[in-house]
């Protein structure tokens, strides 16, 4: 069937100081582990779940990303899907947890470029120097009306997540600028 | 060269002449030039009307500070930018300038009328006189005034300008790019954190510019300026930011920059930023903001000509212009001989320098005796002459009562100077008053921030480099010494009033340039018992213009404190606000117009809604289709239609806003139960449920279907408008009241698309598309819900009904929303497949008796109120609003019930919100019983219909009451609220 992503990326986001690309082909989960679990968790599944708030552990098949005292958003290639539901069937039975499937409920964008940081403190109130908001770090933000949440991937690139139907938004939002700056 | 324009002066680049025009009059400046130093140069200083009395006024300064010379640019349509300082705007090739405040031109202004009278117009003028008749207020007496009263007009036209804004961050913000700020840029520079460094003018050096002759270690100061900017502009870690205003300073050190982009370039283009508004969070602030010269508040101090001593010296300085060719200097400080001494080098005739003082320091006298200026000590100007431009003035001692008139074009004025604390008393940063100086300074710190320079009382270049380079360092380094040949700063005195054998009332001796308030006005206003600044400034508008007061507030407070017959520093000083200087909208505006203005949420079946074309209303931050006209359908056609073809047959309904939150947990029914006035822990897996929530005061908040997916899954929907207050209840309950559960949330509204499928052929049309899922009747009977596939992806399948009819509610991963409703689309056309929107939705609950949370209630309804005792269990020992429905006024009699209102006459549709009474006659106000919540026409029943709350409903059954509207009132009968099939049999339908 038809697979609808919400946006469509113009041309105008291939700059060479700055380009915007829509990440696909991701599979996302929610995922709540009740903190006496976590360890053991880790070892069930086999996910390199990352301790402290606001860090992530990074990989071209599967990241975990944790954005709270007990909560993770798992991002992974949609290849992995079926594994991975497999895994947290299990994990589900085995834990005190909470797994929920949000791969359609996000739309993710990858910011890339010298300007990338410049292009998102447009909107997004926070430091994104490197010592600040370094490789790696992960947080829920806000950019202008549309909650996001940010991800660094590289010292010019960032992975930029929003709810699907703040998506059009945020593309309109990028667009307008960088018709208009760069 | 311009008459006035001095060879080898200034730092304008003589080889680059740029035309411009002023009035529909070409004028030719320099690069560098400002619109003011260019009018000047061709001998032009008449540049506006003031604001009340239309009086002809000059420039008074030469910076941000001017209150007088506002021009409008025009640029084109939509492109006017108006109130613009003449002083700050720098001219390019082809700028098209315009005087305003004047009819028919500048020159002769019918408006001028009101100087002659403006004896009748003092202060709180308007508030005396135009009290009566009241209805003449908003018609006659408010548009007179506003269109006399003397701003530019507002533009009409939408700006098609673009409007950036940005975020910043920095270790050290330094606001000011005179010596003060440049010295601490370069010690804060080597720190290697971030720095930004911003001024308002184009080019860095602050007062070093006007001052070309001043040296800084034995080198010419701008040869020191271009070595700091050479080493400012090479470490990585600093940004200059030129033509940039800081506006305003908020809490936590965050500071709004204004970066005026192309406001200098000659046809910049239409369609790229104008303007960038920074908002920047910087560690630590420093302030250099410099200071302000004092205007002298006397006779005749507003003509064409007349202007601060520093501002000559400015136009001398930095533009090469001289402001006339016989100058007179009228001070009570001894910067002002700098000035004269400037002028006088640069061979303009000084015809005397007035002094107020008696005493005046040697090494002044002996520069004016060097140049052959006479100083007449102990005197003041008691009146000036000339209309459009000063002619001469007349000098009074009082002493000796001799008036000695003398010819002059232009008058120099200092009456000392005002550090300028604006952005410091943005930050709520303390001041005290320095009776030395005769200002406020800065005192104790509320942000991580400091003054220097001017601004901190640091007066003279020397001091401001210390002080400067002393702040810049992270940690207080070393002492940094700079020699200048520099003069004496020097002292001046207060003045609280200057002497005059002129009855003060018949004074024109202004305060406050831009509102027109003189002397007299504030004295008045004291007289009239206005006592507090804060008031004075209010009756009398002082310090109230675009300018802020920034030449004015301190006379203002003199004179007042003077009246008052307290000490300054007892009457107060009023309060700073943002913007320092005028901001236009679009720098507030930034890229928010449009389509950026706000999200506007789209489910993934809208683009089809679109082009089918759905006519939309806004739900919360969502637009959702509100009905589908066809050719020629007004909306009560089309509701109708799409009403009776769902009924009839089959309607398709996009429901993906609703919203939904899944609730997982072993936990999960215990928080449901402690959540929702429902019973939750015996619902099956696999089973739905009606769910009610109420606030903790009783009344019901939202509702929505539930589906028990596993024993610990949870699949919750909302109202659409409701979902973001759900969660957050929800999560405030879960963290602070109920943390000891094992139960965890997550939104999923927009992991799923819903498809609402309603109509006795709703199975029919999905059967074939369904895989996993026995839809007989009897294996997935009402209220239930299913997981399988359908078209091939996943599908949490709902047998539920808001409509009545036989239901289906289809949730699908969103991206394959709108496929799965195309193919739905498709596969209906055998029957007749309608698509509805939110209107037909509504109509069909109401012929159901269905509430809508919000419509129906209003915060103030409990489930017994609205009809759902059912869904408030008994046996459950708490639940949120449990204890609250115990009240005595939640359970007294005579509470306002939710019933049926059926009309005697079928046709009338009676209006939401009509009140209802019992009896139509009684005089108003009659008994209100209560009041329409919805109303409609029912296609079905061919009649119309009505939901309302009235007062003891329940027990009114049958009851003939009376609502009024505009033209009659009408009588309906009071009834259960199901109208339709209210046994519930086209639910079952096979």
């Amino acid at each position: 069937m038809l697979f609808d992503q919400a946006v469509d990326i113009p041309e105008i986001f291939k700059s060479e100081r700055v380009s915007v690309t829509l990440i696909e082909g991701k599979a996302r989960y929610n995922l709540r582990v009740k903190a006496a679990d976590v360890t053991a968790f880790k070892k069930s599944t086999g996910l390199k779940l990352p301790s402290k708030i606001g860090s992530s552990s990074l990989s071209k098949v599967v990241s975990c990303l944790k954005l709270g005292p007990d909560e993770w958003l798992v991002i992974a290639n949609s290849t992995q899907q079926k594994k991975l539901d497999k895994v947290f069937e299990k994990a589900s039975k085995d834990f005190i947890c909470s797994i929920t499937d949000i791969s359609h409920r996000n739309i993710g964008f990858e910011v890339s470029g010298e300007l990338a940081a410049k292009l998102i403190n447009v909107g997004c109130p926070l430091d994104l120097s490197l010592t600040a908001f370094p490789v790696g770090k992960v947080t829920r933000t806000i950019f202008e009306s549309a909650q996001i949440m940010l991800l660094r991937t590289g010292e010019d690139s960032f992975h930029v997540e929003c709810w699907r139907s703040f998506a059009p938004y945020l593309r309109d939002y990028f667009k307008r600028v960088m018709t208009t700056r760069y | 060269m311009s008459a006035f324009r001095k060879a080898g002066r200034g730092i304008v680049d003589s080889a680059k002449a740029i035309n411009f025009t002023f009035d529909g009059k070409t004028y030719q400046g320099f690069e560098g030039d400002t619109v003011a130093s260019a009018l000047l140069a061709s001998g032009n200083h008449l540049m506006g009307r003031s604001f009340k009395y239309h009086r002809p006024r000059g420039v008074l300064g030469a910076g941000s500070e001017e209150p007088n010379a506002l021009i409008a640019i025009d640029r084109g349509t939509g492109r006017v930018t108006p109130n613009v300082r003449a002083t700050t705007q720098e001219i390019y090739e082809g700028l098209n300038a315009e005087s305003q405040n004047r009819s028919p031109n500048l020159k002769f202004d019918m408006g001028a009328f009101n100087n002659a009278f403006s004896i009748f117009f003092p202060a709180g003028f308007y508030n005396k006189t135009f009290l009566w008749p009241k209805s003449f207020w908003d018609k006659v007496y408010e548009p007179f005034i506003r269109n006399m009263a003397g701003l530019g007009p507002a533009p009409t036209a939408d700006d098609p300008d673009v409007y950036a804004s940005s975020y910043g961050h920095c270790e050290t913000l330094i606001i000011g790019g005179g010596p003060a700020g440049l010295a601490a840029a370069l010690a804060a520079a080597k720190s290697g954190e971030p720095v930004i460094l911003v001024d308002e003018n184009p080019q860095l050096g602050g007062s070093l510019l006007t001052t070309p002759t001043i040296e800084i270690n034995g080198k010419p100061a701008r040869d020191w300026i271009a070595k700091s900017l050479k080493i400012l502009s090479k470490a990585e870690n600093v940004t200059l930011m030129t033509r940039t205003t800081a506006t305003g300073y908020y809490h936590d050190n965050f500071v709004a920059l204004v970066e005026r982009i192309t406001h200098h370039v000659p046809n910049a283009k239409i369609g790229k930023v104008r303007e960038e508004l920074h908002r920047i969070r910087a560690k630590r602030v420093i302030l250099a903001q410099g200071a302000i010269e004092r205007p002298l508040v006397f006779n005749g101090n507003d003509r064409p000509g007349v202007m601060l001593a520093s501002a000559a010296q400015a136009y001398l300085g930095q533009y090469g212009v001289a402001v006339g060719n016989e100058a007179v200097v009228f001070t009570s400080h001894d910067t002002a001989y700098q000035a004269a001494f400037d002028l006088a080098d640069a061979n303009i005739r000084i015809a005397a320098i007035i002094d107020v003082r008696d005493e005046v320091q040697n090494d002044l006298t002996e520069g004016a005796t060097q140049r052959g200026i006479k100083i007449i000590r102990s005197a003041v100007i008691s009146k000036t002459f000339g209309t459009l431009r000063i002619k001469a003035c007349e000098i009074y001692e009082p002493e000796t009562g001799i008036k000695t008139k003398i010819r002059c074009d232009a008058l120099l004025m200092s009456g000392g100077w005002t550090p300028s604390l604006h952005l410091w008393s943005h930050s709520k940063g303390g001041i005290k008053w320095d009776a030395d100086i005769a200002a406020y300074l800065p005192d104790v710190a509320n942000e991580n921030a400091v003054c220097v320079g001017a601004c901190n009382g640091d007066f003279g270049i020397a001091a401001a480099l210390s002080a400067g380079h002393k702040a810049g360092q992270k940690t207080g380094g070393g002492r940094k010494v700079y020699k200048t040949n520099e003069a004496d700063f020097g002292t001046g005195v207060v003045n609280n009033g200057l002497p005059n054998y002129i009855d003060t009332a018949k004074q024109k001796a202004f305060v406050d340039f831009q509102n027109d308030v003189t002397e007299k006005d504030i004295k008045l206003a004291v007289l009239e018992g206005f006592k507090s600044i804060e008031h004075v400034k209010r009756y009398t508008t002082n310090g109230m213009a675009t300018d802020q007061g920034k030449t004015s507030n301190l006379n203002a407070l003199e004179i007042a404190s003077k009246a008052v017959g307290k000490p300054i520093e007892k009457v107060g000083l009023t309060t700073f606000r943002p913007p320092y200087t005028p901001t236009t909208f679009g720098a507030l505006t930034g890229y928010r117009d449009a389509e950026l203005f706000d999200p506007t949420r789209k489910t993934s079946i809208d683009p089809w809604a679109e082009a089918n074309g759905a006519v939309f209303e806004p739900v919360a931050h969502w637009r959702r289709a509100w009905y589908f006209p066809k050719a020629g359908e007004d909306m009560h056609a089309a509701v109708s239609r799409e009403c009776k073809a769902t009924r009839d047959s089959l309607g398709i309904f996009d429901a993906s806003t609703l919203g939904k939150i899944e609730v997982v947990g072993p936990d999960a029914a215990k928080f449901m139960n402690l959540m929702y006035t429902n019973p939750w822990s015996a619902l099956p897996v696999g089973g739905c449920r009606y769910g009610l929530m109420c606030r903790e005061d009783g009344y019901i908040y939202d509702d929505g279907v539930v589906g028990r997916m596993a024993e610990d899954r949870f699949h919750v929907t909302t109202t659409t408008g409701g979902a973001p207050r759900v969660y957050r209840h929800m999560e405030d309950y879960l963290q602070t009241e109920f943390p000891h559960l094992d139960v965890w949330l997550t939104s999923t509204t927009e992991q799923w698309a819903t498809i609402a499928i309603n109509g006795p052929n709703a199975r029919k049309l999905i059967e074939p598309f369904v895989e996993g899922i026995d839809l007989s009747p009897e294996a997935f009977p009402h209220m239930k819900l299913r997981e399988g596939k359908i078209c091939g992806v996943p599908t949490r399948l709902f047998r539920v009904s808001f409509t009545g009819e036989l239901g289906f509610e289809i949730n699908v991963p969103s991206h394959y929303g709108r496929a799965l409703w195309e193919t739905l689309m498709e596969a209906g056309k055998q029957y007749e497949i309608c698509p509805y929107g939110t209107e037909t939705m509504h109509v069909l609950r109401a012929e159901k008796g269905f509430i809508i949370v919000g419509q129906d209630t209003d915060g103030t309804v409990t489930a017994h109120d609205a009809g759902m005792s059912w869904a408030v269990s008994k046996k459950k020992k708490d639940f949120v609003g449990k204890r609250s429905l115990a009240r005595t006024d939640l359970t007294a009699n005579g509470r306002k019930h939710l019933v049926g209102l059926l009309t005697e006459d079928p046709n009338i549709v009676l209006e939401e919100g009509a009140q209802i009474v019992t009896d139509p006659n009684q005089p108003i106000p009659m008994d209100m019983l209560g009041h329409v919540t919805s109303s409609y026409w029912s296609e079905p029943l061919g009649r119309s219909i009505a939901m309302a709350m009235v007062r003891d409903g329940f027990n009114r059954m049958d009851e003939t009451l009376h609502v009024p509207m505009p033209n009659m009132a009408h009588k309906v009968k009071v009834v259960k609220p199901v109208f339709y099939d209210p046994k519930g049999e086209k639910l079952n339908v096979v």
